[in-house]
């Protein structure tokens, strides 16, 4: 008996509807309940974003508080200035392929061991724990380790490659091998948490489904096309959501790694942002860039969200 | 009688000469300063430079307290870079609560507007324990902004092992027609690293640091080594000079023909002096804060009693050469919004006393007193490794001649953000020495021109 792939969900309306307070109650009464965490949020999220916005249109430097001064006529220098600098599209350059290569990639492993977790029958709660550890690392640690691990003349890989005669790299300063080298660092630490959550995505999965399709004679592969794919959509977007969001803002492995070098072949946009804003003391000009990353990345995420919805829409 | 009475009297006062004279340190102790007064009730705050050795000098504080009835508490301690940015942040937003701040040559013209002239809390006998050079180093228009705690210099340390074999100098002479001896000048640097690469006897003829300030301040060492300057007088780039451009030159030729670590551009400090460590540089400029974990068996075997040090070679031939001799000093200062300010004179005048920093130069750090030099070459005099004395003396004219700091100018960290990169490209080969160093320069006189030193 052939199924439908999609999952039935409650309709849109029916959905309206069950949101729609009980006839009676106070429509104030849910917002007054939220109001002290919109104010706190307020506070502590929008004064600084509002703020950050204003400095950006300044030539604000850290050490020199007179700096904080706005004309109108020199408001957009800091953007302008962004536009023509070579080191600012580089890193947006980087920024875009360093996510969507780590992003991408860790989706892909990241399903094929939740697939074969789902499927251990023994030790699986062992298995669970194990996969969390990388993620018990800090950053700055990681960025540690595996600095030394690439390290030239001293690190790890190049000391098996030499073992099976084979040239080594100095994996932090050649291109491409910089970028993916912190690439495969991230991975190691954020694949067990793209990894739980389509596990816990594919132990939700109802088996009648699978089920049926087995009465009706289909391979495992079509199993995984027609049912588990679609049926993981929603969870699928929200873990690339949430690793899209971490990777575009990586900072700490990278400054640890490379620092964004050499000569910028590593630089990303939190890298670069740093060492405007703090090294440098341009706080205006990092400013600037940091909303223009927020506007781009608040895009991104509208975007994957629109598709979460989409994901959810009975066919 | 009278005359056994004379002769008492003539040792008498014989001895007691001996003994005020300060740098007899067999004869008297090492003194603390800044326990003169009564500070009952004060707390001092204070944020410092953190990690490893730098917290020994804090056990002292207890003594400080004790004696004076102030209380110290440490509201930071962090490392080097982490301190400057707490300190750039809290300036910036008056967010400063504490006394004593951490303070560095290179770093302190960027924190200038918010410290204290310590002219008014230091007399000149104060001052003139220090060495006057660094003194020098610390006063930005008159206005003195720090008291040194311990200096940084930089030797070469070359590998005793290599310059001492017999086949190797013989191997050198039949190349070069030259003895092997030490290098003094940046010439036969490279003629001597690349004689040890092509040969196989070392794996790297040249070790350096290749990223951040490091580089720039190596790239600015051998540039006024070599005759040239950084900034004109009048603060107008001059790095993308002839020489800065032979420099630079040297610096990609090393890296493309294998004389310096093909990671050379990712390495900081520790990184660079690992190479050295397990025996892969033949020779190196090195910071003397590294000798005792050079000499150390445990930590590197390869090297331990197989290197040896000499001054600091002068540049590429041509006018001007003068010995390396990058510098700088670790200290102390008060911020204008300290809430204590005689207190934390107090403090700091404890923290930098003779005692304080004798037992400091004991760890391995270059004193920055007259006084606490003698005491430490005298005691190394009596250690069975040689260089362990020629070392304190070498530093010593080291810190008195050669010292030199950067420009003290607030920009020098933003320059050298923008230079770095820079360098770094030309030795990958990603841009013309020449043309990147320009396009170097034209970006710092925009900085500079924005900070007012002129006209844009």
């Amino acid at each position: 008996m052939a199924t439908n792939a999609s999952v039935n969900l409650p309709s849109s309306a029916a959905a309206r509807r069950s949101r729609r307070p009980a006839p009676g109650a106070g429509r104030w009464f849910p917002l007054f309940l939220i109001l002290p965490s919109f104010i706190f949020i307020l506070i502590v999220i929008g004064f600084p974003l509002i703020y950050s916005l204003y400095v950006s249109f300044t030539p604000y430097e850290l050490l020199k508080p007179k700096s904080l001064n706005f004309e109108l006529s020199t408001a957009l220098n800091n953007y302008q200035t962004l536009l023509n600098d070579p080191v600012f599209w580089k890193a947006l350059l980087n920024t875009v392929i360093f996510l969507t290569i780590t992003v991408n990639l860790e989706y892909v492993l990241a399903l094929a061991l939740s697939q074969l977790l789902a499927r251990v029958s023994f030790g699986q709660s062992i298995l669970r724990t194990l996969l969390m550890i990388p993620m018990m690392f800090a950053p700055v640690l990681v960025g540690f380790q595996f600095r030394w691990f690439f390290n030239e003349n001293l690190g790890l890989v190049n000391n098996i490659l030499g073992v099976f005669g084979l040239t080594g790299h100095a994996w932090l300063v050649e291109e491409p091998y910089g970028l993916f080298s912190i690439i495969l660092a991230t991975i190691w630490m954020n694949l067990p948490v793209m990894t739980i959550i389509l596990l816990a995505g594919t132990l939700s999965l109802p088996f009648e489904l699978y089920e049926a399709a087995d009465v009706d004679g289909a391979s495992a592969w079509q199993k995984f096309r027609k049912i588990t794919l679609p049926l993981l959509a929603p969870f699928t977007y929200i873990a690339l959501t949430l690793r899209s969001l971490d990777v575009s803002r990586a900072f700490d492995i990278v400054r640890i790694m490379t620092g964004g070098g050499p000569g910028n072949r590593t630089e990303l946009i939190w890298t670069y942002v740093a060492r405007l804003s703090i090294d440098s003391t341009k706080f205006g000009l990092g400013s600037a860039m940091s909303w223009i990353t927020v506007i781009m990345s608040l895009g991104f995420t509208v975007y994957l969200f629109r598709q979460l919805v989409k994901s959810r829409i009975v066919k | 009688m009278r005359k056994l009475l004379l002769l008492v009297v003539a040792f008498t006062l014989a001895l007691a000469a001996i003994s005020q004279h300060p740098a007899q340190a067999q004869g008297s102790e090492p003194q603390y300063a800044g326990l003169d007064q009564d500070l009952k009730g004060v707390t001092i705050r204070m944020a410092n430079i953190g990690g490893g050795q730098y917290e020994a000098l804090y056990k002292s504080i207890p003594i400080f307290e004790q004696k004076t009835g102030a209380k110290v508490e440490l509201v930071a301690l962090l490392d080097g870079f982490a301190i400057d940015q707490k300190l750039k942040q809290d300036f910036a937003t008056n967010a400063v609560d504490y006394d004593v701040a951490w303070d560095h040559t290179s770093f302190m013209a960027q924190y200038k507007d918010f410290l204290e002239d310590l002219n008014q809390y230091f007399t000149k006998d104060d001052l003139k324990v220090f060495s006057p050079a660094i003194i020098q180093s610390s006063t930005i228009d008159g206005k003195l902004l720090l008291i040194p705690r311990h200096a940084d210099i930089s030797a070469l340390h070359y590998r005793t092992d290599l310059y001492g074999d017999a086949k190797i100098q013989a191997a050198y002479k039949a190349a070069t027609g030259q003895d092997l001896k030490v290098p003094t000048n940046l010439d036969d640097v490279d003629k001597q690293a690349r004689f040890f690469v092509k040969g196989g006897y070392s794996k790297y003829g040249y070790g350096m640091a290749g990223k951040e300030e490091a580089l720039n301040g190596r790239f600015f060492e051998m540039l006024f080594a070599s005759g040239g300057q950084y900034l004109t007088d009048k603060y107008e780039p001059a790095f993308n000079s002839d020489v800065g451009v032979k420099v630079a030159t040297l610096l990609r030729g090393w890296y493309k023909d294998g004389i310096i670590a093909k990671d050379t551009p990712n390495l900081v400090w520790d990184g660079d002096a690992a190479n050295f460590c397990n025996g892969s540089v033949a020779l190196k400029l090195e910071w003397y804060g590294w000798y005792s974990y050079f000499q150390d068996p445990k930590s590197c075997a390869s090297i331990a009693g197989k290197f040896g040090l000499a001054r600091g070679f002068t540049g590429l031939s041509g006018a001007g050469q003068r010995p390396t001799g990058w510098a700088g000093a670790h200290a102390f200062s008060i911020p204008t919004a300290a809430k204590n300010k005689k207190a934390a004179a107090q403090l700091i005048k404890f923290l930098t006393s003779e005692r304080v920093a004798y037992d400091e130069a004991k760890l391995g750090f270059l004193p920055v007193r007259d006084d606490v030099w003698t005491r430490i070459i005298a005691d190394a005099s009596a250690s069975a490794v040689v260089l362990d004395k020629q070392r304190l003396e070498l530093a010593r004219t080291q810190v008195s001649e050669d010292f030199k700091t950067p420009p003290l100018i607030a920009e020098w960290i933003p320059i050298s953000n923008i230079v770095y990169p820079t360098i770094q490209k030309v030795m990958l080969g990603d841009l013309e020495p020449k043309a990147g160093l320009d396009q170097a320069a034209s970006d710092a006189r925009k900085i500079l021109a924005d900070a007012g030193y002129y006209k844009k």
